[in-house]
């Protein structure tokens, strides 16, 4: 047998590839130059016939053609994909200026959001939530509350009464006065929140309805020095650790009364911007955020606690106010309207 | 109460700057809500101090903080005896009354300076005539209401009485006279109601500018008698502040004796005779004691008993600290706090406010451990999130609504949703029912969107509606509640089930989206809520569609309802080619179900069969009959069947859905199927379907 022209056979396969620019051609070169009936396949099944003195060197030059040949056509097909995945990339192109296409998410009443805010605060402390109902007995709402009839106090609170001799309730201090009434055991730790009621005039920042948040913690020695230090604690958690000031407040239930107010953001304290006086505090420096004070005498004995033997700190926190100040909308029959555009731009302001 | 603060320095040294005295003032519980850079303060006092409704009030609670000299306006000492005036008490609830006549000594009216009408100026209120501004200033600067009367229009004694039926009186300042409630405290002559005590004077005893003689009325009235007065007729006063918070029965003789010496000062008035005074209160002589070292357990502060009594002797009581303990510390209470001084704990205020509430000691009471959120608050944070997901925001409305609104339901008189709760007093028609329903205000929600070209909608509320209940006794004595509250949660969705797009792939936000919603709120909380037939009993099945409405079950018990929104209902309130949707919830049961337990299997890793099936439905016959019939006609091989495509045609002149219903068999471990028995079970299958109740309606294979 002559010895297979390895040479032309390699210059054909090369010329072949050379043209080759698809993956259907590489394979028409693979089977005309390296399949079955490819001159290289017939050297290889041709081997037995080359003298035995000659055949290695033969074999080893017929083997050698052929994987460089696999080699070169796997590489032209490798180099062939690359140019395909990087054309179809390359024509993939999205634009990414249009906007994105997951359904948008609805979002949490500002109101809710800042109450459990504030719950989580008052769960650290061991507080649990109670409820009570808005419908209530004029009792728990006043009476109970050391809020007798006529009492100026009533006016701070203009009730909506409705039928039966019941009314709306004021504020959420019910809740506390129906928790006494149950006589719980020692510590009671409570917070209660939900809508109250005031029957006045409605504009832009007065609401019919609105939120508000209670605690009540009754133990034995509780101080003024503690009451100081659980609205600190509370105030610090919801706003940063800005200066917290008390001043002499009065509500019927509690005595003393305090008044919490915490460093205005805007002017850190001082009062006035720029030469002018601080829109967000009304020049005071301060902005009140709680009310609070020791469980009134009247009301420990209205229940049947001995004051001398147990006290309680009261506090009420008012979540719509707080919120209102939270997202900046001073109107706050905003958000207690029904116009979805206010909440859409309350949660997506600026998208 | 609007002061200057130039007027307060004279009566107690200040700090120099404004924004020094405004926190000062704050400090002590006189919160400044506004302030002038010219000196004009407009204060926020206390509901319990009437006490601090006058100069010398406020100044009294500064020199209690800052220990300076307290300096009061000079007052003619006036002298008790005969009445210038036939008086002639008949009720108890004047506690004090006095009466001095002073007459014009000239033609001149008298005029009061500039000086002495800066109180006047600085509260706002304009100079009238000198014997009107002397009792406003008496007012301003003590705290002591009084009134003139022209003695020459009066007719007969001047009585301190109760109104009688029928009477009326024609208070300064208003158009006409006006009836005056039966048993409201009077000032009268024999003919003529002359003041309505505490709150205002009338016209036909008003002094002019021509009045010759004067009658000087000051006194103490019950405050609750004023204040029922004042808010009977509608007249809020300077006065009736003073009084209705208590006044100070000590103080007549000092707030008349002001004005005598204001009028006699101008040189236009003098005196005739002495003061007359009928009433017979008797100072009580409150003593509230306290222990110090109690005080200085609750300030957690020592507080030495000398401190304690020097405190409370610059606040106006008489304190003594017993010489036997060294501890009791015992107070008379001056007249002007007998009204809101009754306890040790009012002492601990004045203590704390003297001291400055920001110079006690701070602590956080011990805490044992933290509480996490019930399992009703987590569930309802779990439900929150889930409806947030799906777009919908939380709203609030209000607990009342108008007639007008139940109006828009067109619903007759005796349906249930017209049985109200009613607010007696409310100042807007808006609010003259408690809500026994949250789906007209959804309907409105929607059509206020609408309004504003926002179309869609997605809202939920947690909120409560309340049912008329028969009032009985309870045990306390009292009556229960004319209602029951119900809490729910309701939904409100109309539009696109997502917002337009610019690749629209949106559908309509309608009923099988809110099905959606229930049925992922039945995945997320492990509940077994389903929709069931509506209930034609349900108080909304009127307002929803008739042929589009559902109840929601919870374990086959109603929770609730789902629906389309009543085409009249939607007319009713102006809501145009929208179809709103509406899910209603019972909270309480949806808030307390126990959730199930997820029975988990491992996918298998072999490779299910998938097979497809298309049913043709005449009108009316649900879909899910025949799932249903497939599923219990199938082999414990099929692990799904589902609805896959929907073809509506019309068949033989019939309206006709066609559904394809995609049927999942997955083979396990040494149960492996062939597709022959597979086929043979879909076979079974059709002839489940086409044999059974399904086929008995019409319902045929689409080969």
């Amino acid at each position: 047998m002559n010895r297979p022209d390895t040479q032309a056979m390699f210059a054909a396969f090369t010329a072949a590839l050379a043209e080759a620019t698809t993956l259907e051609q590489i394979e028409a070169v693979r089977q005309a130059h390296t399949g079955k009936k490819s001159e290289i396949k017939l050297a290889l099944r041709g081997l037995g016939a080359v003298p035995a003195e000659d055949r290695p060197a033969v074999a080893k030059e017929v083997n050698d053609v052929a994987q460089t040949m696999e080699r070169a056509l796997s590489e032209a097909s490798a180099a062939i994909e690359a140019r395909a995945l990087a054309a179809r990339l390359s024509e993939e192109w999205v634009d990414l200026s249009l906007p994105g296409l997951a359904p948008p998410r609805g979002a949490r009443h500002p109101v809710i959001s800042v109450e459990e805010d504030c719950l989580a605060v008052l769960r650290q402390l061991g507080f649990v939530r109670v409820d009570g109902p808005e419908v209530e007995h004029p009792y728990y709402n006043f009476d109970a509350l050391n809020i007798p009839p006529h009492h100026p106090a009533r006016d701070m609170q203009d009730t909506f009464w409705v039928d039966g001799g019941y009314l709306l309730r004021s504020h959420t201090t019910t809740v506390q006065a129906r928790v006494l009434e149950s006589r719980p055991p020692l510590p009671i730790r409570v917070a209660s929140a939900g809508r109250v009621y005031r029957n006045e005039a409605v504009d832009a920042t007065h609401l019919a309805m609105f939120h508000q948040l209670e605690g009540l913690w009754i133990d034995r020695g509780l101080t003024f020095a503690h009451l100081k230090g659980l609205l600190t604690t509370i105030a610090q958690s919801l706003y940063g650790r800005r200066p917290v000031r008390f001043k002499p407040k009065f509500y019927p239930y509690t005595e003393p009364s305090v008044g919490v107010d915490l460093q205005c953001g805007v002017c850190e304290g001082e009062g006035e911007v720029s030469g002018a006086a601080c829109e967000a505090c009304h020049g005071a420096g301060w902005v009140t955020i709680l009310g609070a004070g020791m469980v009134h005498p009247k009301v420990f004995r209205e229940f049947g606690y001995d004051p001398n033997e147990v006290s309680g700190i009261a506090f009420g926190l008012g979540t719509t106010r707080m919120a209102s100040q939270r997202v900046g909308v001073s109107k706050v029959a905003l958000l207690y309207g029904q116009d979805l555009r206010v909440h859409t731009r309350l949660h997506r302001s600026g998208v | 109460m609007k002061i200057h603060v130039d007027v307060l320095r004279r009566y107690t040294p200040l700090p120099d700057s404004l924004r020094q005295v405004r926190l000062l003032l704050d400090d002590l519980g006189l919160e400044v809500k506004r302030l002038n850079v010219d000196g004009h303060l407009t204060l926020e006092l206390l509901a319990n101090r009437g006490d601090h409704h006058c100069y010398e009030g406020l100044a009294r609670e500064i020199t209690g903080r800052t220990g300076e000299a307290l300096t009061t306006p000079p007052v003619a000492t006036l002298t008790l005896g005969e009445p210038p005036w036939p008086l002639r008490l008949e009720t108890d609830l004047c506690l004090v009354y006095t009466a001095t006549l002073l007459e014009r000594v000239g033609e001149a009216a008298g005029q009061l300076d500039e000086a002495q009408l800066a109180p006047l100026r600085a509260a706002g209120l304009a100079s009238v005539l000198a014997p009107v501004d002397a009792t406003n200033l008496s007012n301003l600067e003590l705290g002591q209401p009084t009134h003139v009367f022209d003695a020459d229009t009066l007719v007969g004694a001047v009585t301190i009485r109760l109104s009688r039926p029928g009477e009326r009186a024609w208070p300064l300042f208003t158009a006409e006279p006006v009836a005056v409630p039966e048993g409201t405290l009077v000032i009268a002559d024999d003919v003529k109601i002359l003041a309505i005590a505490g709150v205002i004077g009338c016209e036909e005893s008003k002094t002019t500018a021509s009045t010759r003689r004067i009658l000087l009325e000051s006194a103490t009235f019950d405050p609750v008698k004023v204040r029922i007065a004042s808010r009977a007729l509608g007249i809020h006063t300077d006065s009736t502040a003073r009084f209705e918070r208590g006044s100070d029965p000590a103080r007549p003789l000092i707030g008349a004796g002001r004005v005598v010496q204001l009028l006699e000062g101008t040189g236009a008035w003098r005196r005739v005779g002495d003061t007359g005074q009928v009433g017979a209160w008797v100072n009580p002589e409150r003593v509230v004691s306290l222990s110090v070292a109690a005080a200085g357990r609750f300030f957690g502060m020592p507080l030495p008993g000398e401190q304690v009594v020097e405190i409370l002797g610059r606040l106006g009581y008489i304190a003594h600290l017993s010489p036997d303990d060294g501890d009791t510390v015992t107070a008379y209470v001056p007249t002007w706090r007998l009204w809101d001084v009754e306890y040790a704990d009012d002492l601990y205020e004045d203590l704390a406010r003297s001291i400055g509430y920001n110079n006690t000691p701070v602590a956080l009471p011990p805490v044992d451990m933290g509480a996490l959120p019930s399992a009703a608050e987590t569930r309802r944070h779990q439900i929150d999130g889930l409806l947030q997901s799906f777009g919908f925001y939380e709203v609030f409305t209000d607990g009342f609504y108008g007639r007008a609104l139940i109006e828009n339901l067109g619903l007759p008189e005796a349906h249930p949703l017209r049985a109200h709760v009613q607010t007696e007093n409310a100042l807007d028609r808006a609010y003259s029912l408690l809500k026994a329903s949250c789906f007209p205000q959804a309907v409105e929600l929607v059509a206020l969107n609408q309004r504003v070209k926002n179309e869609q909608v997605k809202a939920y509320e947690w909120t409560r509606t309340f049912h008329p209940a028969p009032q009985h006794s309870l045990p306390s004595g009292r009556l229960s509640a004319p209602c029951t509250e119900r809490r729910v949660l309701w939904c409100v969705a109309s539009g696109t089930d997502r917002p337009r797009a610019w690749l629209d792939k949106s559908r309509p936000a309608d009923l099988f989206f809110l099905k959606g919603v229930v049925e992922e709120l039945a995945v997320a909380l492990g509940l077994n809520l389903q929709l069931g037939p509506a209930q034609a009993s349900a108080p909304l099945a009127d307002v929803l569609h008739p042929a589009r409405q559902a109840s929601v079950l919870l374990n086959g018990a109603v929770i609730g309802v789902v629906g389309e929104v009543h085409p009249s209902v939607l007319k009713g309130f102006k809501v145009r080619k929208l179809r709103p949707v509406y899910l209603e919830l019972d909270e309480d049961t949806l808030l307390a179900a126990q959730s199930q337990a997820v029975g988990f299997e491992e996918p298998s890793e072999l490779h299910p069969i998938d097979r497809s099936l298309a049913f043709s439905l005449p009108p009316k016959v649900e879909a899910g009959l025949v799932s249903e019939t497939l599923r219990a006609a199938g082999p414990p091989s099929l692990i799904r069947v589902s609805v896959v495509d929907l073809f509506e045609h019309e068949d033989g002149g019939v309206p006709t859905r066609t559904f394809t219903y995609a049927l999942t068999f997955q083979t396990t471990k040494g149960q492996a199927l062939s597709a022959d028995e597979v086929n043979a079970a879909c076979e079974a299958m059709i002839a489940a379907v086409e044999s059974g109740e399904p086929g008995a309606r019409g319902v045929r294979l689409r080969r």
